[in-house]
């Protein structure tokens, strides 16, 4: 593996009983980069984020994190290397928005090393850079989503793993919120040189944030690049049986796609 | 406000576990010095301390000390299970009496004195098996209501429903063993059902401080891993906790702990719902706190009640356990209502 690749996922396959979700994938995932996982529902974009975090186990193939096999990491170690947040995570309403950033500690903790000072430094770190700082007191369930998710991304963000991966983060987000919350996964990117692994349905917002774009179609890879070589119409076409016209975003320089029609046998 | 509260509730911690501990060391004493002739508390203290005359400290040590501590750490071990079981299952209605643990060991003490009972009636075998029967059954109960609700067992309510329904077949063979039993084992499985702390001397106490004594440490090495299994699993494994097999390493915990304690004192019900509920109101979120402050109020809710039944009753021996339920179950009604207000 090279020295810029965060995961290399390796002829990886998986199921749950019926048919596979991931079927022989391969995928190198660049350091310090934001890729995005797009592609129809029912692809296997959410099952390859779970994948590469060791949350199933894979039939075949494996994968590597800085060379390492996933599967020979322990819990905690594979911790303090990936960041996940699923897509409707859970904690009690009565607990403190600082408890819950808190417990992104949980993985640089033992029985041997209590809570330090450099723990508190991360939890600080991480809620001042999602803006949840002033929050901290309040009980999570008293919160707006927008808000809930930045502290979600914080507890995430407290684990200082190099890698994050996010399963579509804006999915219950309205528009100003979707916005500010991958703006600010850019910002973590940018400043902190973090990798990011994105799951994302919509996919002009894939298209403006992606420094990587992945298709995935039927648990195969279907094409990855940047987002200027993927969104073409005939790829659109192929991969989300979509008739559509791609143009550039006036204002991002990215390309943003305009769905005309569906094409056949395609089910919603 | 939410401030406030919070501060509030970093303040009361240490204040309400001095005032427990406080309470309950005054609550034994009172419990010792109470009995067919009255020991004023001042004199208990001394003679526990090594002071006082041969016919007293017989009375206090021999006699009446047993009793009270092992009330005090039964009741202890089993507010510690229900705090364990509460903050595994997200849910203030789960306690040891409902998932099974007691049920099991009733039916273990049961057929333990059916089987090793003769036809006069007498045992067998010695007495001081009867605890390792409760605590065969008592994880006989807890195996077969997790292997019964299987994959689903992180579903709080799933876990309850199952609780109950394999505590109701335990209780109606409890019931037909007791039925077609001699009498001898059916008063001593009664007295046992209801929960009576009975006379009992200090080598009994030994062997349940030893087994207690890990279990409550290892209760306190586990709670530094329940705050992030709050979390829901996916979550909670991404900040490296597996919560699946936590989940279960808790659960054993709280059943052996709930084990140990009625193997002596006998099924006292609602202790381990009540304290967990009324120390979290006391200490707040902590679960060092919380974890400590249910074990004083388990000890003083025990100690209490059979403090309650000796004064009220004696010399007609009442098992403490009525009192505990006369208590305990308006108390889970008032609980399930102010759910359904939360709820609704």
């Amino acid at each position: 593996m090279t020295d810029d690749l965060a995961i290399a996922v390796d002829s990886l396959s998986l199921g749950y009983g019926g048919g596979p979700v991931l079927d022989g994938l391969s995928l190198d995932i660049p350091r310090g980069q934001i890729t995005v996982l797009a592609g129809p529902n029912g692809c296997g974009k959410s099952s390859l984020l779970r994948a590469i975090r060791r949350l199933h186990k894979p039939s075949a193939g494996k994968v590597l994190i800085e060379t390492t096999d996933v599967a020979s990491l322990s819990e905690k170690h594979l911790a303090r290397q990936i960041g996940l947040l699923s897509q409707s995570p859970s904690a009690p309403g009565d607990m403190t928005v600082e408890e819950l950033v808190r417990l992104g500690r949980y993985p640089h903790q033992s029985l041997l090393r209590p809570w330090s000072r450099e723990d508190s430094r991360a939890l600080n770190a991480a809620m001042a850079g999602t803006g949840v700082t002033h929050l901290r007191e309040r009980p999570i369930g008293s919160l707006s989503g927008g808000q809930l998710q930045r502290v979600w991304i914080a507890m995430v963000l407290a684990q200082e793993t190099d890698i994050i991966c996010l399963d579509e983060p804006v999915n219950h987000l309205d528009m100003a919120h979707q916005i500010d919350c991958l703006e600010l996964v850019r910002q973590l990117n940018r400043d902190f040189g973090r990798t990011v692994v994105l799951v994302l349905h919509d996919l002009n917002l894939a298209a403006r944030y992606a420094d990587q774009l992945v298709f995935l179609n039927e648990g195969k890879l279907a094409a990855s690049g940047p987002p200027e070589a993927l969104m073409t119409e005939a790829l659109i076409a192929a991969i989300f049986d979509v008739e559509a016209t791609i143009i550039i975003d006036p204002v991002h320089q990215r390309p943003l796609c305009i769905p005309l029609r569906t094409t056949a046998h395609s089910v919603g | 406000m939410s401030h406030l509260s919070t501060n509030l509730a970093a303040a009361r911690a240490p204040t309400s576990l001095v005032v427990l501990t406080v309470a309950c060391v005054l609550l034994c004493l009172s419990g010792v010095a109470f009995g067919s002739s009255w020991i004023p508390i001042d004199q208990v203290a001394a003679t526990i301390l090594g002071a006082g005359e041969k016919t007293q400290k017989l009375i206090v040590l021999q006699l009446r000390l047993p009793r009270v501590v092992i009330a005090a750490i039964a009741g202890g071990a089993m507010a510690t299970a229900g705090f364990l079981l509460q903050k595994i299952t997200r849910n203030s209605l789960a306690s040891p009496g409902i998932l099974g643990v007691i049920d099991g060991a009733a039916l273990g003490v049961v057929i333990f004195l059916a089987l090793l009972s003769d036809e006069s009636n007498a045992l067998v075998t010695s007495i001081a098996y009867q605890p390792v029967a409760a605590m065969v059954g008592a994880a006989l109960g807890i195996v077969l209501v997790f292997t019964l609700s299987g994959q689903q067992s992180n579903s709080a309510i799933r876990l309850l429903l199952f609780g109950i329904a394999v505590g109701a077949v335990f209780k109606a063979l409890v019931m037909v063993l007791m039925l077609i039993g001699p009498i001898y084992r059916t008063s001593q499985a009664a007295r046992w059902i209801a929960g009576a702390v009975n006379e009992i001397n200090w080598s009994e106490i030994q062997v349940t401080a030893l087994l207690l004594l890990p279990l409550l440490v290892l209760s306190l090495v586990v709670a530094r891993k329940l705050p992030p299994a709050d979390l829901d699993e996916t979550s909670a494994r991404s900040v490296g906790l597996d919560l699946p097999v936590f989940r279960i390493v808790v659960f054993a915990l709280a059943a052996a702990l709930t084990a140990v304690a009625v193997a002596f004192v006998g099924g006292v019900g609602f202790i381990g719902l009540m304290a967990p509920h009324m120390a979290r109101l006391l200490v707040g979120r902590s679960v060092y706190a919380g974890l400590v402050g249910s074990f004083l109020l388990g000890a003083l809710m025990l100690v209490g009640a059979d403090l309650v039944v000796r004064v009220l009753f004696s010399p007609v021996e009442v098992p403490a356990g009525t009192v505990t339920a006369v208590i305990g179950a308006p108390y889970f009604l008032f609980l399930l209502m102010s759910r359904q207000r939360h709820d609704g």
